[in-house]
Order: structure tokens, then C-alpha cells, then sequence
């Protein structure tokens, strides 16, 4: 069930609880009706990885993660041989004569995510996570798989999708990605929210909370993504403190209760060094006067 | 159907625009924007805008361009054309440090001998590289580019049949034993493989540094050649990246035209300043984690050497292994007395001369078995 438009798939999307802005939905629309990948940038805890789980949730399709690191290879993002299981077969039949074609079989295969996503016959979201965390020997064979929709298992023979995936490819920019893969696929970036989009956001993943909190934390957190920090709080991060304030059954920010609970909002030792005494008390104030504006 | 035709017409046109702006646009991507213009709502405008941008960038720092453009072509604002991401052909010239021909002239080549024997390649290498003539940093590439090739390696997860390795491959193991009614008499052995660790160099580019930084910069454009993985930046009050250029330009007129950008005259390195860009802006995205980082300049800081310190506290944290390349060390007189080198040595696991061909070579056997000084 692909949608007819952006609008429609706007709407799916925000049925999921995943507000997009207009651009994201443009994107994966586009991703859907041309049927390419779609590459998602963008600092992290913008939603890139949440953007993949709603589309599956507005597709009604089933989501495949293949989440990336370096050194990972074949054996675990497309399918491994089941050793133990051959081993045994091979002992149990040591009477009769075991022929290679038995052994290297479906059933002694074991799936992983890109195989898995090729080989059936549900709708499927593929979300290949941080691509830019393995190496480029993967990326190349990658986008092998991202153009034929094809694995090749030198034993079985070749396993063509029958319904091409929707293919999410997520990247931190750690490192360029080759020039192929991006000619093979959709470019967006996805950047901070605006703070009236944040509000919506943190109203819509804790609805408990109340109007004027929501506003006073997504502005705060807004006036430390204007600072130097090491690490920029993201929209999951102001999710997360939202529910942590909410948790702790307050109705507005101050001074105390932010020094409290700012360890779910900055992760890094410098950063909380660098948000203290009269920055903290400045940023408090600045949002304060945000939600009686 | 002629609104579909000047629909074609100014995609194509527009894909012009932002090819001589320095993006790259095949045909294919042309293609592609036109289906999705085809997708979506013409009369709205970020739809249509949302799925050039889609279709036709495919790099975040494209985007301040394709904007520029945009503006320009789709909703003819009076704006300024699109800042060209190449410098036009001119400025080149004038600051290539090679003067054009001055290589084919013939008379100054026939006066000296263009293969230097061995005494003369022994002169060269202990020679400064701030008193080399162009003929002789001409000679110096070559060797530069020798030097070079040796890179780190670190070891990669992924696997490779090896008759010494420590791991079985189970899979062949399996297919030998058929063999021999599941027995696995034969071990086939596989190792890890070996790839390059990534190699990040921050070049100190201002005044008293730049004939050094010329050809550190020569030593790191063979290392690029040598794969991928390398990273460079020149920074001098602040900085700027280098690496997409080595792979297009020659690295020396990549240098000068980056040397403009980032070093005012007379006013000094920012060097702390410089590191926070770094870490700030590359470091998050990880690029230092792991890596080994080479530092060349002088230390003469600015500002204050405390935030040099600061910075690169964070560097080291990161990266596997800090260099720091200060040709003031070639002098044996040499005291790291400058507020910002002293400041930064602790965090810093080698610190190498690097101001002639001989200290270039065992920056390169130094690149080559580097190990952590600091625990991880």
C-alpha cells in the first residue's frame, strides 16, 4: 500500500508517532515512488534511525536492520553456513554417503538482514544503519546488492528480490561514501528542529506533559545547540530529559531541577563543566520567557 | 507537450548551472530529478525544491550551493550567481609555486645534472626545506612520494585464508571433511586481514611554516595516492579541509589556494583555535577516533596556550596515536620553550623534526610502527 503523495504519506507517517518536516517526507516519498535508496545525514539524534521505523510502521511493512560497524563482512550482513548443524548431519549419516548439495542447503543456511530482505515475499523496510561505520570493502559489495537486488550464494545459485525493499542508509559522516553508492541514491539531510516542530515532538512521545514544560525544554534545548559544545543534544536527547522532568512531576523549568537532570540532556563531562552557574541560569531564563511569549 | 518540454529544458539548464558551480551531475541524476519533478506537486514550491535538492546534491556542504542556485534559476531573486567552488584559472597561476615551463626551458636543466648521484642525493636529504631552490623541491617530490608509501596498518575484522593464520575457516574445513566422513582432518587456517589505519595532518600553513608545510603536504598527497583513508587540513587562524581537494588538484596549488584562505598575514596561528574546529567539527564525526593524527607546526601560538592544551587533551583521547612535526627540532639547539608546543608535548606520542628528507624517512618509519603511547 504505497501512498499517493507526500500528504498522504505525512499523515501515515505522524499515525506512527514520527512528526516529519516536509523535506523527510518528500524524501522518502520520493525513495518509494522511484523506487531508490535513500540516504539520511545529519548530526545525531535527528531522528535518522527513527525516520526507518516509522516508514515501516506507515507501510505496515516488516523492518530489517542492518546496523554497521567496522570489520562487518558477508558472513554477517548476508548469511552464514550453519557449521555445528552440518557437522552433526554429517555424523548422523556417517553410514549412507552425505552429498555436498544436501549439505549446503536452505535449511543449513543461516539469514542475515540483506538476505533476508531480498529473499520474501512481505513488504519490507531495509535500514542499513551507519553505513559510514564499515569499511569500504562492504560499501562496495553494497552497492552490488543495492543495484541488482540480487545475492549470489556460490552454493544455492542466485536469489533475485521479487519485491524490491524500501532501503533506508543512514550515515554519521565519520567518512565521504563513495561517489557510486551516492549516485545510486537519494540525498537528504536532516537538520535541529524548529523549536515549534520540537514541541510538537516532545507532546506527541510524552503526551503526559504539560504544554508550558514542553515549550521551556525544547527552547533551552535549543539555546545549548547555540553553544560550543562537544556533543549538541538531539531531538532524542530533549525526548528523553522531557520524560525524565516529567517523571519528576514538574509543571516548568528552573535553575535546580535542570542542574539535576542535565546529565540526560549532555553526555559529555565537558559539556556539563561548560553548561553551569550563569550560562545555565541565562538559558533557564531564555526559556522561561519562550513559553510566556 | 510543451509544458513538459520547458520543464526538461530547464532541468537541464539548471543541472548546467550547478555543474559549473562545481557539483557533480551526470546524466543519471538529471534523469532522476525529472522523474521526481514528475512525482510531485509543481505548484508547490518546497516539494519541487525538496526533490531537486534530493535528487541532485548528494554532500551536506553542496548544499549552501544548491541553495545559491536555486534561488537564482527557480525563483530569479536578484541574487548573486552562485559562488564557483573552483577558483577560476588566473588565480592559479599566479600563486602556483612551479612557474609554468620553467621545467622545459632546457638551459637551467642542461647546467646541472638532472639525475643526482649519489653524494648529491645524500646533500639533498640533509638539507633544510626552507633553503631548498624550486629546482631542488622538484627533486624532492620524487623522493617525497618514495618515502610515502609506507602506511600504518591496523587490523581489519575481516578475514582471509592464511596458511599461518590463528582462526579455522570453518567453511572450507566443512567442505574438506566430506572427504573423510565428516572428520576434519584438514584445518584450512584464515587470519585477520591488514588494512591502513586512517591518517589524519593538521598543517600549520602561516609565514615561517610554509616551506615546510609544502612538503609535508607532498609526503601526504603520495600517502593519499596510496588509498583512501587520508585526511588533511591546513589551518593558520583557522581551518580549512584539504583532502577532497588532493584527490583532483595538484597538492600545491591545493595548498596555496588554502593558504589564502586561512592565514592572515602578520596575525599569527591560532593553533588552539584551530584544534577546537577540528574536534569540533571533524572529531565528532569521529573522523580522529582511531587514527593517527600528525601535527606539523612550529607551536608558536597566538592566544592562549592553555586552550592548546585543552584541545588536545581531546585529540589524544580520540585518536590512536598523536605526532607532533615541529622542524624547529632539526635545530639540535632546540628548546620546546613556545607556550602552545609546551602545552601540547604532553599529549603527544611522538615528536619528530621533519625538517629535511633524512627526518622525513623516519616520520615515515615512525608512521609505520607506530605504537600508543597512552593506554586506550
Amino acid at each position: 500500500m504505497a501512498p499517493g503523495s507526500i500528504d498522504e504519506l505525512e499523515a501515515a507517517l505522524r499515525e506512527a508517532d514520527y512528526l516529519p518536516d516536509r523535506g523527510l517526507a518528500t524524501a522518502l516519498y520520493l525513495s518509494l515512488a522511484l523506487e531508490k535508496p535513500v540516504l539520511l545525514e545529519g548530526d545525531a539524534g535527528v531522528g535518522k534511525t527513527e525516520a526507518a521505523k516509522a516508514l515501516a510502521t506507515a507501510l505496515d511493512a516488516r523492518l530489517i536492520r542492518l546496523q554497521c560497524y567496522e570489520g562487518l563482512d558477508v558472513a554477517h550482513a548476508v548469511y552464514e553456513w550453519n557449521y555445528p548443524r552440518q557437522l552433526l548431519h554429517i555424523r548422523a549419516a556417517q553410514e549412507g554417503t552425505v552429498t555436498e548439495s544436501e549439505l549446503f542447503g536452505p535449511e543449513y543456511l543461516i539469514r542475515r538482514p540483506l538476505l533476508e530482505a531480498i529473499d520474501t515475499d512481505e513488504p519490507v523496510v531495509l535500514l542499513i544503519d551507519e553505513i559510514d561505520r564499515a569499511d569500504e570493502e562492504f560499501e562496495a559489495f553494497l552497492l552490488e546488492v543495492l543495484s541488482d537486488f540480487q545475492i549470489t550464494i556460490p552454493e544455492i545459485g542466485t536469489i533475485r528480490a521479487r519485491r524490491r525493499p524500501a532501503v533506508i542508509l543512514t550515515s554519521n559522516r565519520t567518512r565521504e561514501l563513495h561517489d557510486a553508492l551516492k549516485r545510486r541514491a537519494l540525498y537528504h539531510w536532516i537538520g535541529h528542529p524548529s523549536v515549534e516542530r520540537e514541541v510538537a515532538i516532545v507532546r506527541l512521545r510524552v503526551p503526559e506533559i504539560p504544554e508550558r514544560l514542553a515549550i521551556e525544554a525544547a527552547a533551552f534545548v535549543r539555546g545549548l545547540r547555540g553553544l560550543d559544545l562537544v556533543k549538541p543534544p538531539g531531538v532524542a536527547e530533549t525526548i528523553d530529559w522531557a520524560m525524565a522532568l516529567d517523571a519528576l512531576g514538574r509543571r516548568e523549568l528552573d535553575a535546580e531541577v535542570v542542574q539535576q537532570t542535565l546529565g540526560s540532556v549532555l553526555k559529555y563531562h565537558e559539556d556539563l563543566d561548560a553548561v553551569r552557574d550563569a550560562t545555565l541560569a541565562r538559558l533557564v531564563d531564555e526559556a522561561r520567557a519562550a513559553a510566556t511569549r | 507537450m510543451a509544458a513538459g518540454d520547458a520543464i526538461v529544458g530547464h532541468v537541464v539548464t539548471f543541472g548546467r548551472v550547478l555543474r559549473e558551480a562545481g557539483l557533480e551531475i551526470g546524466p543519471g541524476r538529471v534523469t532522476d530529478a525529472l522523474r521526481a519533478l514528475d512525482s510531485v506537486d509543481l505548484a508547490r514550491r518546497d516539494d519541487v525544491y525538496f526533490s531537486l535538492r534530493q535528487t541532485l546534491v548528494s554532500r551536506h556542504d553542496e548544499l549552501s550551493v544548491f541553495d545559491r542556485a536555486f534561488e537564482a534559476w527557480f525563483l530569479r531573486t536578484p541574487v548573486l550567481p552562485p559562488e564557483r567552488l573552483r577558483p577560476p584559472e588566473q588565480v592559479l597561476q599566479v600563486v602556483q609555486p612551479f612557474p609554468e615551463g620553467a621545467h622545459e626551458d632546457g638551459d637551467d636543466a642542461d647546467d646541472e645534472p638532472l639525475e643526482l648521484g649519489a653524494s648529491g642525493d645524500e646533500l639533498l636529504r640533509d638539507k633544510d626545506f626552507a633553503e631548498l631552490s624550486e629546482d631542488e623541491l622538484r627533486r624532492v617530490r620524487d623522493l617525497v612520494a618514495r618515502i610515502a608509501r609506507t602506511r600504518p596498518l591496523r587490523r581489519s575484522r575481516r578475514m582471509r585464508r592464511d596458511p599461518l593464520g590463528e582462526g579455522v575457516d570453518v567453511r572450507a574445513m566443512i567442505r574438506r571433511s566430506l572427504r573423510t566422513g565428516g572428520d576434519p582432518i584438514e584445518r584450512p587456517l584464515r587470519a585477520r586481514k591488514q588494512v591502513p589505519r586512517r591518517l589524519v595532518l593538521l598543517c600549520d600553513v602561516s609565514g615561517s611554516m610554509d616551506a615546510y608545510a609544502r612538503v609535508l603536504l607532498l609526503f601526504l598527497h603520495a600517502a593519499v595516492g596510496t588509498g583512501r583513508g587520508v585526511e588533511a587540513f591546513a589551518f593558520g587562524t583557522r581551518l580549512s579541509r584539504l583532502t577532497p581537494d588532493l584527490r583532483t588538484r595538484d597538492p600545491l596549488d591545493a595548498l596555496a589556494r588554502c593558504t589564502q584562505a586561512v592565514v592572515d598575514w602578520g596575525s599569527g596561528t591560532r593553533i588552539g583555535a584551530s584544534l577546537r574546529e577540528f574536534n569540533a567539527v571533524y572529531g565528532r564525526r569521529a573522523m580522529s577516533r582511531g587514527a593517527i593524527v600528525v601535527i606539523v607546526s612550529d607551536g608558536w601560538e597566538r592566544e592562549d596556550p592553555a586552550l592548546v592544551g585543552r584541545e588536545m587533551a581531546r585529540l589524544a583521547r580520540a585518536a590512536y596515536a598523536v605526532i607532533w612535526v615541529n622542524p624547529l627540532k632539526g635545530n639540535p639547539d632546540y628548546q620546546p620553550l613556545a607556550g602552545g608546543m609546551r602545552a601540547a608535548l604532553p599529549f603527544v606520542d611522538r615528536f619528530l623534526a621533519g625538517h629535511n628528507l633524512r627526518s622525513l624517512e623516519e616520520l615515515a618509519t615512525v608512521l609505520a610502527g607506530v605504537e600508543r603511547r597512552h593506554a586506550a
